[in-house]
């Protein structure tokens, strides 16, 4: 067999209920946030220690976690940032978990999503962290301005009743950020839970584009962060995988992508799909290579796949625009590793193949890609 | 009776059951009929025929080898089906990788004054507002600039003396030329936008990116330059495969600027890149630095003499490939361009005779530049006054082609240039600058040119 494997490396029982995984970079930790079942946060922090792993921390606050990064961290504090179920964005070191380096009420309700940048990218522009909510707004923070956010990108306020307002409300579940591969270019691009992208441009200030996806979006990644912006993978609701190429906005028809239709459902083991239509839950790119992503599944399964570029990426339509050309989606590799859905993912950033995953059936998973060097 | 309820794939697919036959397998050339074909026999719905399916699996395979039927998905393997040797990397990396994390955790302690970018200024964006005036959506747009316009303009229906006046063909063409309007407004922000991405005047800011990023190395422990470094090196990788080449350059020049000593890779990715986009010269000095790192590295190696080749300096390209083979006789690559190129080139044994007796006087010149200077000077003299030495080096010039020399010392000149770069800090800041410190040897070249014969030459490489 030359395509790579995915192999359970190792598997770790928790109590609660996992909600983000994510590993210290330039180590062998990862860390494990989660709600315990009575509704207070927990972060653990695991070691791979030969073949085993070994909890080295534990740390219990009030608030359940939903999700964090270490994207805003440069390499020496490796700070990890963490959104809570009531809206608060805080920065912990790990040494000292319970004095929190940053702390805000960033939003009125549950932070779904987060994402950073400008910590170990040097020259890059500044560090900042995103937060999506539930209350629809999408903000960015920088741990050096105090209280505000340096970019508030909210829905306006409800008109109405009282009564038909909340139904109006959009919930944002997927941000990313990308495009910065200078000092004033940044782009976040959100997702929210009526399929709505859009993609703020942060150095005019401006939406540089929005589209409808058929079904809610639940996980969005560029491919690169600190590159002018090449790919956005966007899964949604009902198995949708979209890989928009980003380097060509055509002025009517913007960004040209690639759709893969139940990409969150198992495909069973002779290629016929059964089953009912599952979530894609997440997407990663491989650190080592942007042409691979793996995408995570509500049937528990998890792919990884393979864009391949096409022989030409932009064309000339009939108006003498640019328009640019998708490329196409490779299914390397499938694999069940639960019954429950697969919802958070991470490479390690410094070690090729080695991963680690949560999915809901309250269990952590180091898993191990072969091969991967291949592509 | 479940065919009431729910159609059966054939009719789904519209499918008539004599397809169902080895015959008609066999002279199918349509993939999508091959695979609808494929999804009814596995289906079972019209009963099992394992032998037809194979074919019918084989023929799809053959038609549409990426067919999605053929993704298959296993429950996941448990590490234990792992080699031993396979799982090893990673256990030692886990011990590896500790060692780096205990050593920066030792670095937090020390400040780290890097001067971030300040605060982005306080700014909102307005999800909706923003949307409506923003160009990329002409479709929305348009109605909503005539709408304005009708109402300052609007005719009242019994104001029967404006109707008399209104032509609906005026109208037309308005609405024609509001139409285009728009779509220059759209041309025109998104010229403005490439503009602000284009007219960044590139090679000045390059530039001055690559002298921030100096800056900010000293404040840089050798750890971190590393990962930076390593990380650049990917990222050339990513942009070589999807055939970047310039992005590709400008990722290994980063990698080079953070780790000059562990350039290696950097080095000799960064002149397959050159050597893609046709800069060989780049490409040839790009493998001399990484040979100065890595002086047995056999790919440095063979692309020097690939990048020689294209140049059309054959002589050269020989040279080093004959060079592979000494230190790897078996190199499949090298003895097949050798091959390739003694038969091209015929009589090629003459040069290396020449070559043998130039390194012979070599050495003693190399030493430093005072006494290179010195035997310069004193082989001119002997030169002019003595006869014995001419005549030998007259020899030498009747097998080699003149050509052949003068290419010969170029690349001898490249070749010293590079290694005073190299020394200077490795950085390929300034290739067209000269080095400044050995004048005498580097000038002296050029004089000697036009002043004496090109034995001369010959004689100070």
């Amino acid at each position: 067999m030359d395509k790579p494997q995915l192999i359970e490396h190792l598997h770790e029982a928790v109590t609660y209920t996992v909600y983000d995984t994510k590993w210290v970079p330039l180590s062998a930790k990862f860390v494990v946030l989660g709600s315990k079942p009575n509704g207070h946060g927990i972060m653990d922090i695991y070691e791979l220690n030969q073949d085993k792993l070994v909890k080295v921390k534990s740390v219990e606050k009030k608030v359940a976690f939903k999700c964090g990064t270490f994207g805003a961290a440069s390499l020496r504090n490796r700070h990890m940032a963490i959104g809570d179920f009531e809206g608060r964005l805080q920065v912990l070191d790990m040494e000292q978990p319970d004095l929190p380096v940053y702390n805000v009420k960033a939003h009125s309700g549950i932070i779904n999503t987060i994402d950073a940048i400008g910590g170990t990218q040097i020259d890059c522009g500044a560090p900042e962290i995103v937060t999506g909510s539930r209350d629809g707004a999408v903000k960015v923070w920088d741990i050096r301005q105090g209280q505000a956010p340096v970019v508030d990108m909210s829905p306006p306020p409800q008109m109405g009743d009282g009564i038909n307002n909340s139904a109006g409300r959009r919930d944002c579940w997927a941000v990313a950020f990308g495009n910065t591969y200078n000092a004033e270019e940044r782009i976040v691009a959100a997702g929210y839970d009526n399929g709505d992208l859009k993609i703020f441009d942060l150095r005019t200030l401006s939406v540089r584009w929005e589209a409808t996806m058929k079904n809610g979006i639940c996980g969005l990644e560029f491919d690169r962060r600190d590159i002018p912006m090449n790919k956005l993978a966007v899964t949604t609701l009902e198995g949708g995988l979209l890989v928009f190429d980003m380097r060509t906005q055509h002025p009517t028809k913007g960004f040209s992508y690639v759709e893969e239709r139940n990409a969150g459902r198992s495909v069973g083991t002779n290629g016929v799909i059964s089953g009912p239509k599952a979530t894609v839950w997440v997407v990663r790119h491989l650190p080592q290579n942007r042409d691979l992503f793996l995408t995570g599944g509500g049937t528990g399964s998890i792919r990884l796949w393979q864009y391949e570029y096409p022989d030409r990426r932009v064309v000339d339509d009939s108006d003498g625009n640019k328009l640019g050309v998708a490329g196409a989606l490779n299914m390397v590799s499938a694999a069940t590793i639960s019954t429950q859905p697969v919802h958070c993912f991470d490479w390690h950033p410094d070690k090729l193949g080695l991963a680690v995953c949560g999915a809901f059936d309250q269990s952590v998973r180091v898993l191990i890609t072969t091969k991967l060097n291949t592509y | 009776m479940e065919n009431e309820k729910k159609k059966s794939l054939l009719e789904r697919y519209n499918i008539p059951l004599h397809y169902l036959d080895f015959a008609h397998v066999e002279k199918c050339t349509n993939a999508r009929e091959m695979e609808k074909i494929v999804q009814v026999l596995r289906s079972g719905q019209e009963g099992h025929y394992p032998d037809l399916q194979r074919c019918a699996e084989e023929k799809l395979k053959a038609l549409k080898p990426d067919s999605k039927l053929f993704r298959y998905e296993e429950q996941i393997k448990q590490s234990n089906i792992l080699d031993k040797t396979e799982l090893k990397p990673i256990l030692d990396w886990t011990d590896a990788i500790k060692t780096k994390d205990s050593a920066l955790n030792e670095l937090k302690k020390v400040k780290q004054n890097l001067n971030l970018p300040s605060v982005r200024k306080l700014s909102k964006i307005d999800v909706d507002a923003e949307s409506k005036t923003e160009a990329p959506k002409p479709a929305p747009k348009a109605p909503t600039q005539p709408n304005t316009k009708n109402k300052e303009a609007r005719i009242k229906s019994t104001d029967y003396s404006k109707w008399d006046k209104y032509d609906p063909d005026e109208e037309i063409l308005r609405m024609d030329l509001d139409e285009e309007r728009d779509q220059e407004q759209v041309e025109k922000i998104i010229a403005t936008r490439k503009k602000s991405v284009a007219t960044d005047d590139l090679r000045s800011e390059k530039d001055s990116l690559y002298e921030r990023l100096q800056a900010q190395l000293k404040n840089l422990s050798q750890l971190e330059r590393e990962q930076f470094a390593e990380r650049h090196r990917l990222r050339g990788n990513e942009n070589f495969k999807a055939k970047e080449y310039e992005n590709a350059i400008e990722e290994y020049n980063c990698s080079i600027i953070y780790d000059p000593e562990n350039a290696v890779h950097a080095y000799n990715n960064r002149a397959v890149a050159h050597f893609k986009l046709k800069k060989y010269f780049s490409a040839i000095s790009d493998c001399q630095a990484c040979l100065q790192l890595d002086p047995m590295n056999v790919k440095a190696h063979l692309r020097m003499a690939e990048a020689h080749n294209a140049e059309g300096r054959h002589l050269e390209s020989l040279s080093i490939y004959k060079k592979v083979l000494d230190f790897e006789p078996g190199n499949a690559i090298a003895t097949k361009a050798v091959e390739k190129l003694t038969s091209m080139l015929g009589e090629v044994a003459p040069s290396s005779a020449t070559r043998l007796k130039i390194e012979e006087i070599d050495p003693p010149q190399l030493k430093t530049s005072e006494a290179k200077k010195e035997v310069v000077k004193s082989a001119t003299t002997v030169v002019k006054k003595t006869e014995p030495p001419i005549k030998d080096y007259d020899l030498a010039e009747l097998v080699k082609p003149n050509r052949m020399v003068k290419s010969n010392l170029v690349s001898a000149a490249e070749a010293l240039g590079n290694k005073l770069q190299a020394n200077k800090g490795g950085a390929p800041k300034k290739p067209q600058s000269p080095p400044s410190t050995p004048k005498e040897a580097m000038l002296r070249l050029p004089q000697d040119n036009l002043n004496t014969s090109n034995k001369l030459l010959i004689q100070e490489i």
